[in-house]
């Protein structure tokens, strides 16, 4: 009698599965280099990274669906727009102890989630983004998708990569190229004298003020930055699925950055990048394992799989694949 | 030390300072100046209120009422990186090294006027910010010779020993260019030869470099073998201020150690010379 359990890993092969993969480790790459920023360099445990993606993805849309702004204006515009709201909420928020900041900012994604869900005129509601395109008959990824093309037809189709399985490359290649040079800049900052700051701010707060560092104006800078990030990264996403809607921005998707974070390891931007890779091959890898199991709970059974992951990391490399031992037992 | 204290005029001025926490009166209308170019001391029992000055002073607590002026400016209510920009400085009585950071990082970071630590700057003007770097770093490495810490430069702070965090603490410090320096009782838990080199170290900068030093310390002989002038705290109001010989033979100070506070902790007099009168050694 044959095995009860027929798992085939036939997927592992396809070029979609990993071009998949890597389009969702890219765009949470980005997400995570805020987190990065935020906890692993400033000491400041940012939970609404989400509320920051649906911000950047949210106007950036409507900016060009219903206001009618050029699509590169409105993809600059959406990250200040992102910055100036991360400021407005890090103002009173960052002079709170950390653990009530974290709380304030979870409270603060989840807001914005109920008001993409609610304010139905503005966002599509719970049908997405789609229904407003339609309404104006204005589709925000047209641009991209004309970008996409190019790519498509002048570099990728000369070398063979053509047809319906390569579809998604375009989007693989330049949101890397985004998370690469993103990746690369944040690592020159870190470097620098602010980053200096950032680091003594986060091994003591007191100390770095006693020092002449404005650290409420630091931590501001901090998550202002990383809101950028997250904005940048609810564009890549908007390429993506096409029609955003408020299920995408759940808590989850921070929390999922974080073991993204502890996968990759604490102050190292390289990390992340790993850890988004290494993270999204599970998740997605497990969607099409043909197990005996209902959608459901295969669906539940991938994250039990990151949880296992995440516990014998912590057991056997806590530090992460990358992190600094160094960093994380002297800090203290 | 009598010299300094007749011609130094004050640098720090503190008058009718309070806070209280809820129902205890931490600090109740202390009033002192620290004259420039002094080593001045503020003793007092456990309780009598000294790290809580010292975090108003330098902007850590806010006072519900009084009067600061550092070099005649007020600095009441202003936040601490402002005193600290200002040329006042302190130390924490839990030394707050940067453990993992490099001892150079530690360093560096406490220097002034880095264009880089400015995300506008550190963009805009590249060549000003290598050239700052290099200069403090020069100025850094410089310090950490004097303080014999050099060889350690490129370890990680939490790898020092205590004394050696005292070193680094005072040393980078020095870094943000002070005129005035607050130390927390910068002998608690060092060993007496690290001790001895901080003192010195202390005594050079005033008399090179005309530093003022404002400390906090319970170890009596440093007190009074090292200070210019003593100021006395007790139930957060200062009661006696002079020369160590002088607070040594007031009444009041006796009183405060032995009956207020109920420790018995007692100021001793210095080994040598014997002291004139055996005014606090009793008990």
């Amino acid at each position: 009698m044959s095995l009860p359990l027929a798992i085939s890993f036939n997927f592992l092969t396809a070029w979609e599965f990993w071009i998949g993969v890597g389009v969702f480790a890219g765009i949470y790459g980005i997400f995570v280099l805020g987190l990065q920023l935020n906890v692993g360099y400033t000491g400041i445990v940012n939970f609404g990274q989400a509320g920051f993606m649906a911000i950047g993805a949210y106007s950036a849309i409507i900016l060009v669906v219903e206001v009618g702004v050029p699509f590169l204006l409105a993809l600059v515009l959406s990250v200040l727009i992102t910055m100036l709201i991360g400021v407005l909420i890090g103002l009173p928020s960052l002079r709170l102890r950390a653990d009530y900041f974290a709380i304030a900012t979870i409270a603060f994604s989840e807001i914005i989630r109920d008001i993409a869900q609610n304010a139905r005129g503005l966002t599509g509601g719970n049908q997405g983004t789609i229904s407003l395109e339609l309404d104006n008959n204005v589709f925000f990824t047209d641009p991209w998708f004309k970008v996409s093309d190019w790519i498509s037809d002048n570099i990728l189709d000369p070398i063979g990569l053509s047809g319906l399985e390569f579809e998604n490359l375009p989007l693989l290649i330049v949101v890397w190229i985004a998370l690469g040079l993103l990746a690369l800049g944040m690592t020159m900052l870190i470097r620098s004298p602010w980053g200096r700051v950032l680091r003594a701010i986060r091994e003591d707060e007191d100390a770095a003020r006693a020092l002449g560092k404005n650290v409420l104006s630091y931590k501001l800078q901090s998550l202002a930055l990383s809101s950028a990030l997250g904005a940048i990264a609810g564009w890549f996403l908007a390429f993506n699925l096409q029609s955003v809607s408020q299920d995408n921005f759940e808590p989850l998707y921070t929390f999922l950055g974080y073991a993204i974070l502890v996968l990759g390891g604490m102050a190292t931007f390289g990390g992340v990048l790993v850890g988004s890779i290494i993270l999204w091959t599970v998740l997605e890898g497990f969607r099409f394992l043909d197990l005996p199991l209902s959608a459901d709970k295969q669906a539940a059974l991938r994250f039990m799989i990151v949880g296992v992951v995440l516990i014998l990391l912590m057991a056997f490399r806590p530090q992460g694949v990358f992190g600094k031992r160094e960093e994380m037992v002297l800090g203290d | 030390m009598t010299e300094a204290r007749a011609n130094g005029k004050p640098i720090l001025n503190v008058q009718d300072v309070h806070l209280a926490f809820g129902g205890i009166k931490a600090v109740n209308g202390a009033t002192f100046d620290v004259r420039e170019g002094s080593i001045t001391a503020l003793i007092g029992p456990n309780g009598a209120g000294k790290t809580t000055l010292f975090n108003i002073i330098t902007g850590f607590y806010k006072p519900q009422a009084g009067e600061i002026t550092y070099n005649g400016e007020s600095i009441f209510g202003k936040p601490p990186h402002a005193i600290t920009k200002r040329g006042m400085v302190r130390t924490f009585q839990i030394t707050k090294a940067l453990g993992a950071m490099p001892v150079i990082d530690n360093m560096l970071l406490a220097a002034p006027r880095q264009p880089g630590e400015n995300l506008a700057t550190l963009l805009t003007r590249r060549r000003a910010v290598r050239q700052r770097e290099k200069e403090i770093y020069d100025h850094a490495y410089e310090l950490l010779r004097t303080f014999n810490l050099e060889s350690k430069a490129n370890d990680y702070a939490a790898t020092l020993s205590g004394g050696q965090r005292k070193l680094l603490e005072l040393a980078r410090a020095l870094m943000t260019e002070p005129r005035m320096v607050l130390l927390d009782e910068p002998m608690a838990g060092i060993n007496p030869s690290l001790g001895r080199r901080l003192l010195e170290h202390m005594e050079r900068l005033r008399s090179e470099e005309g530093v003022t030093f404002l400390f906090v310390e319970h170890d009596m002989e440093v007190v009074m073998n090292h200070s210019d002038e003593v100021i006395v705290m007790a139930l957060g109001r200062v009661i006696s201020r002079g020369t160590p010989q002088e607070v040594r033979s007031d009444q009041r100070v006796v009183d405060a150690y032995l009956g207020g506070s109920g420790e018995t902790e007692v100021p001793e007099g210095p080994p040598t010379p014997p002291s004139a009168d055996g005014g606090v050694q009793g008990g």
